[in-house]
């Protein structure tokens, strides 16, 4: 999938993902939530394509739903009774609750999905390569090794199999043959980490004042982008912390009024998590007024 | 002025009496591209080892080595990292990294050069190398070859003056094979980096070598410009020359017969070319073909019949996966009991996967698979076979005679993965001869194995196939599958184009044959292997 929120610097991704995951995470009003869920999903889809649809139709409907059933069950406050369930009371507020809850979820879970497309472990590693070196140099070559790790043991089990060997039958006959293949899948990681060892110190691992390199650039467009979120952010959480987007669900739904900070921190929030959206649509445009010259 | 001067090295490995190395002296000049030669074992890793400390082994060591007029062992690790640079024979475990670009720039990392300058020079040896279409891949998805020219990339970005390459294609196929080495020669040639290499591939890299140094048990025995080191282990007689291509064994096999000894000692098929031509100037030739037998299917001795074939595929069609293309189309093969059948034929046209269909680990979707008999397969890395710690182990008590013919009595108490390349493959032949299989299949069975190794290979083969096995193998190898080989086919586009005895085989194709082939078919129809050629000439003396 074309991804244009991909190109710009890891730090302005993994600071995107920070502020809507975490506003998502705290901001309980429905607004916040329909903001945060709307646009969580449409990104999933721009980045992840069928899948995400796939993902959200089957698995993250369904758990809105078992949210919104399973918390009334629980919980009981709240002063509108819809019904009574043997001993328990099942209130409108506590549904409304699920629900926000379930929404809440939903869109972490999708920004989370999201968050795998655009940053890759790549530019994680830059991000935190820049603080502390060897340990991302470490996880760099975690991520280079797991990979392999997993080929081998395909290859080793298969070569079994196609050795003529007679084959694990009972299931602790199989479980015998699964820890003898991963005891001799790890000899054979250390054999290759010798060599791995010798690639690295050949080439000058262990001096001092190591640096590390990255491909990526912070350009105009980054810092645009910067100022951008950051001002974006600022007006979000004088909205949150003033106090006028406090919702309480119980003991029943109060909101505060609507006043200008409300507003106009709705509105920032929703600049701000439909902004990979808008530049993934701004592209497009582009593109189709480009073509149209062409 | 010399890159390297090494001066009376003798190194001995901690508790071995022999010395692996003994009293070396060796030069190599500025600019030069020096191929050390010798059999697996011989010493010329340590060698290459002992002349980069930052990798060297742990020893006694008497003697100098010395790097542009400093003993190498002054030089920091920052000149060692940056001068000398060293690529290693397997292509995966030496990448670090996740992201070539990455691996790249790792070395420039190290000697804490800055962002700006690491660019410009990763810029220059991506766009150099050409790799700049898979600069921003994960290292998992490149091809072996790929990940070989990536750690020499990432080697040569460091712009060291002296280039070490171990063994450096032993993993790769043949077309890979070529592109490394060929750019291994434009690295000599256009950046006048000295390189220095081992290869088992000597075809391939004698004629681009200024000098070649030949090593016999730690001993140098020949030093001196290809052709003529040819001519010296000619004159000594010396087995080392079984090592050497197939235009120089005929020469060596000739010379010590008398024949063609005023000529040139001939390296690849140009000048095996030449040197035939010279070698037959003038002669009346009365014999240019050898008899050529057609295919014959093995017949039972008792009751005179053609015997039934032991793996029979018949139109079988496989996919990996119901979206992706057909591997395997309409493929059709017989195998006879007793016979060495090769595959041969380029990368990804199907050859494994047919193999492993026969292995019973895939499944045709149409047409019809038919194994008479029990199936073994040896695996191309023969270290995916063991899983104990002991070859003993691995083996179990029970000593059959087969061990005896391949020759592992020795190993039993060792550690399958501290063998050598060759004991592998032995010890791995022995497990998978345990389950008494009647049909032996080997995946690219020479692989890394230098031309000793290959003749002991073709020596089992051989009993075995006496024993009535049946040996299909799919190579890359077609000096291999050429002499040893009782019917060979074609691979191509996942089916087999033609099949046929070596000799006929080999003769009818032009570019996919062997050396000897190319470099006589101007004067002999059919001559596919050194004896071949060795018989016709003589014929005609």
């Amino acid at each position: 999938m074309r991804n244009t929120f991909a190109t710009y610097h890891p730090i302005i991704e993994f600071g995107f993902f920070c502020v809507v995951i975490g506003i998502g995470m705290f901001m309980i009003h429905p607004v916040f939530l329909a903001i945060g869920a709307s646009a969580a999903f449409i990104f999933a889809i721009l980045t992840g394509g069928k899948g995400s649809l796939k993902f959200t139709l089957c698995f993250l409907l369904p758990m809105i739903i078992v949210v919104m059933v399973i918390n009334p069950l629980v919980n009981h406050q709240g002063v509108t009774i819809l019904f009574q369930l043997k001993y328990s009371y099942i209130t409108a507020e506590s549904v409304i609750y699920g629900l926000m809850m379930g929404l809440m979820l939903t869109s972490i879970l999708l920004w989370f999905s999201s968050y795998n497309k655009v940053m890759t472990s790549d530019k994680f590693t830059y991000l935190f390569g820049r603080i502390m070196p060897s340990i991302s140099l470490i996880f760099t070559m975690v991520m280079r090794f797991i990979p392999n790790y997993k080929i081998q043991i395909k290859k080793i089990a298969d070569a079994q199999k196609a050795a003529g060997a007679a084959e694990a039958k009972t299931l602790k006959e199989k479980i015998h043959s699964g820890i003898k293949i991963i005891s001799i899948m790890f000899t054979w990681a250390l054999e290759n980490s010798i060599d791995s060892a010798d690639s690295m110190r050949s080439r000058g691992y262990g001096l001092k004042n190591r640096t590390a390199f990255s491909i990526y650039r912070f350009d105009r467009r980054d810092g645009a982008a910067a100022v951008f979120l950051a001002v974006m952010t600022v007006i979000v959480l004088i909205g949150c912390i003033s106090g006028a987007c406090h919702v309480d669900y119980f003991p029943e739904i109060v909101y505060a009024k609507a006043n200008l900070i409300h507003i106009s921190s709705c509105i920032a929030f929703a600049l701000i998590c439909y902004f990979p959206v808008f530049i993934e649509v701004k592209e497009v445009l582009v593109w189709k007024h480009l073509e149209s010259k062409i | 002025m010399e890159a390297f001067r090494i001066k009376n090295l003798t190194f001995t490995y901690p508790e071995k009496t022999r010395p692996a190395l003994r009293d070396i002296n060796l030069d190599i000049n500025m600019g030069e591209m020096v191929a050390l030669c010798g059999q697996s074992g011989c010493g010329k890793t340590t060698l290459l080892r002992n002349m980069k400390p930052l990798i060297a082994p742990h020893g006694e060591i008497s003697g100098s080595i010395e790097f542009y007029g400093t003993d190498v062992n002054e030089l920091s690790q920052e000149v060692q990292a940056s001068r000398i640079g060293y690529v290693l024979q397997n292509p995966d475990a030496q990448i670090v990294t996740e992201k070539v670009w990455h691996e790249l720039a790792f070395g420039l990392e190290s000697l804490s050069m800055d962002t700006k300058t690491i660019r410009l020079r990763v810029a220059e040896m991506a766009s150099f190398f050409g790799i700049q279409g898979w600069f921003h891949k994960n290292v998992n998805e490149l091809s072996g070859g790929q990940k070989q020219l990536l750690n020499l990339a990432a080697v040569m970005v460091m712009q060291p003056d002296v280039l070490i390459l171990d063994e450096p294609t032993s993993q790769l196929d043949p077309i890979a094979a070529g592109d490394f080495l060929a750019t291994v020669s434009k690295i000599n040639r256009e950046l006048g980096t000295t390189v220095i290499i081992t290869e088992h591939r000597l075809e391939d890299v004698l004629p681009m070598a200024d000098r070649a140094v030949v090593m016999d048990k730690g001993e140098i025995i020949a030093d001196d410009t290809p052709a003529d080191v040819g001519a010296i282990l000619a004159k000594k007689n010396h087995p080392m020359f079984l090592a050497m291509p197939s235009p120089l064994q005929t020469y060596a096999i000739l010379y010590n017969e008398g024949v063609g000894k005023d000529l040139e000692c001939p390296i690849d098929v140009r000048t095996g070319r030449d040197w035939l031509t010279k070698l037959l100037a003038g002669k009346e030739l009365s014999v240019t073909e050898l008899a050529a037998d057609e295919e014959s299917l093995p017949v039972d001795n008792e009751t005179g019949k053609v015997m039934a074939p032991s793996i029979e595929i018949k139109d079988a069609w496989f996919r990996y996966h119901k979206n992706e293309n057909d591997v395997l189309k309409d493929l059709s093969l017989e195998v006879y009991p007793g016979e060495i059948f090769c595959i041969v034929g380029g990368n990804g046209t199907g050859k494994t996967t047919t193999m492993s269909m026969i292995a019973g680990l895939r499944k045709a979707y149409r047409g019809k698979v038919k194994v008479n008999g029990t199936t073994a397969m040896l695996p191309q890395n023969p270290q995916v076979l063991f899983t104990e710690d002991t070859v003993r182990e691995e083996l179990g008590d029970e000593f059959r005679k087969e061990y005896e013919l391949l020759d592992i009595e020795d190993l039993m108490d060792s550690h399958p993965y501290d063998l050598s390349g060759g004991e592998q493959q032995r010890v791995a032949l022995a497990k998978i001869l345990q389950t008494d299989p009647d049909i032996l299949l080997l995946d690219e069975p020479t692989k890394g194995l230098d031309n000793g190794l290959k003749k002991e290979l073709a020596d089992i083969l051989n009993r075995l196939k006496e024993r009535g096995t049946t040996i299909l193998m799919v190579s890359h190898d077609v000096e291999f599958c050429g002499r040893y080989g009782d019917r060979c086919a074609m691979f191509f586009d996942g089916r087999i184009i033609t099949t046929n005895t070596p000799r006929i085989f080999f003769s009818g194709n032009s570019f996919y044959t062997t050396a000897i082939n190319r470099m006589s078919r101007h004067i002999f129809t059919n001559a596919v292997n050194v004896d071949d050629l060795v018989e016709l000439i003589k014929a005609n003396e």
